[in-house]
């Protein structure tokens, strides 16, 4: 009896420490990073040095939520703060991972070998001036749509209209 | 680049299947990108052409990257341009090109307003509703392919495709579902970007006064009532309540060039 006793003592830490291990786990909040660019930074004000810029779809592990912000750890183990608003709860659903899409755009690549296209920003096309040939666009509209498309704006001249404005993580 | 066999039955079939193959694969973001250009050419030649102000184009393109920062596929360039038109309305194409009309500019009183609009048809694209109609419209056509190459070898049935996108968009309408889904998904980018959350129903209400509710006034959309409802819910699932970051002056300084 007093051998059976010896053994359930251990057995019961054993069990109370799994399910501890359990429930921590499943405590563990997870965010995905829900923004083009956004910094990981020292503190939780948009003042504090930035300690990482992370990307599109990175997960973050949530430590401690203050107002606004996440206190978050990034897979590669760097710790800091986030604004909440550029974080979601569900992994976000960017072209990036439009895996059929992106199939279907390199298969389709060996049969138009004659198309020189580049992933970004572009104006008019061979196939987009054809359609314009067709369908009698004018010189003057196809220059706005060619300007539109070629028009520029930094990432980081749109950080400085947001923080000129107080948004996001620049909010007074 | 084309390999053979050396039989030609059989690479006539392997051809077969890559076509059939093709047509039944999502549209890439190389042909993404022709297809919106080409909407986009009849968006500007039916609505007056370009209203080319830079200091207007600067900040709308300045709000619109924004709104496209926190959305849901923030990793494709996005263009945004003022059409001449006084009617009042908004579009977007695929690839990221989103209009919004002089008309509808003048309606907008501060920048919040004007980011749920330009939230309103960023999601149009971020959830491909248009490049769907096209696909669908692929599918009936018996059109298995639609591809850039096809689009060179066939550009009279590739005209009638964009044709038939364009009809949907500007004359008949996407699906009522779609539009509501782009004004929860566009108040909800908004939101992200930052600006109070409110904003977009105090626009969608100031139409309403102004074109009543009877029969929808943008009769490619659902009407007003319906439109208040669908981002008001938004609103009370996520239990927003109005922060005042509506930016009207920075609004104002630009209103005098509409």
């Amino acid at each position: 009896m007093q051998r059976h006793s010896r053994l359930v003592t251990p057995l019961v830490t054993l069990l109370f420490l799994s399910l501890y291990l359990l429930t921590a786990v499943a405590l563990a909040e997870t965010v995905f990073v829900q923004s083009k660019t956004a910094k990981l930074r020292s503190g939780k004000t948009s003042l504090d040095s930035v300690v990482a810029d992370l990307k599109f779809g990175e997960p973050l592990e949530v430590l401690n939520k203050e107002g606004s912000w996440l206190e978050v750890r990034t897979a590669r183990g760097a710790k800091g703060w986030i604004f909440a608003g550029k974080t979601t709860p569900t992994k976000p659903s960017g072209s990036e991972d439009d895996v059929l899409a992106l199939l279907g755009k390199s298969f389709r690549r060996t049969e138009a070998g004659d198309v020189t296209a580049s992933v970004g920003a572009r104006g008019l096309d061979k196939v987009s001036e054809g359609y314009a040939n067709r369908a009698g666009i004018t010189q003057r509209d196809r220059d706005a749509v060619d300007r539109m498309a070629t028009y520029r704006i930094t990432d980081q001249e749109v950080e400085d209209f947001l923080k000129s404005g107080g948004l996001g993580e620049y909010a007074k | 680049m084309q390999l053979s066999t050396g039989n030609e039955r059989l690479d006539k079939m392997i051809q077969g299947g890559r076509t059939l193959l093709s047509g039944l694969l999502p549209i890439g973001y190389e042909e993404e990108q022709s297809i919106g250009a080409a909407i986009a050419l009849q968006v500007v030649a039916r609505y007056g052409g370009v209203y080319d102000q830079p200091d207007l184009t600067r900040y709308v393109n300045l709000v619109g990257r924004a709104v496209a920062l926190t959305c849901d596929r923030p990793d494709i360039p996005y263009h945004f341009a003022v059409l001449t038109s006084d009617s009042i309305n908004a579009f977007a194409a695929p690839a990221g090109y989103v209009f919004v009309t002089r008309g509808l500019l003048k309606q907008t009183r501060n920048e919040a307003e004007l980011a749920a609009v330009l939230g309103h048809e960023i999601a149009h694209v971020s959830q491909k509703h248009i490049l769907e109609v096209i696909q669908r419209s692929k599918q009936i056509a018996g059109v298995s392919e639609a591809g850039l190459a096809y689009a060179n070898r066939n550009p009279d049935a590739f005209k009638g495709i964009i044709d038939a996108a364009v009809k949907t968009l500007l004359d008949d309408g996407l699906d009522q579902e779609k539009e509501l889904e782009g004004d929860r998904l566009g108040e909800v980018f908004a939101a992200r970007a930052g600006y109070d959350p409110t904003a977009y129903v105090s626009l969608l209400t100031r139409l309403r006064t102004l074109k009543g509710d009877d029969k929808a006034f943008f009769k490619t959309h659902p009407n007003f009532s319906a439109r208040i409802n669908a981002v008001q819910e938004v609103i009370q699932t996520h239990g927003w309540k109005p922060t005042g970051v509506l930016l009207e002056d920075r609004f104002t300084r630009v209103r005098g060039k509409i």
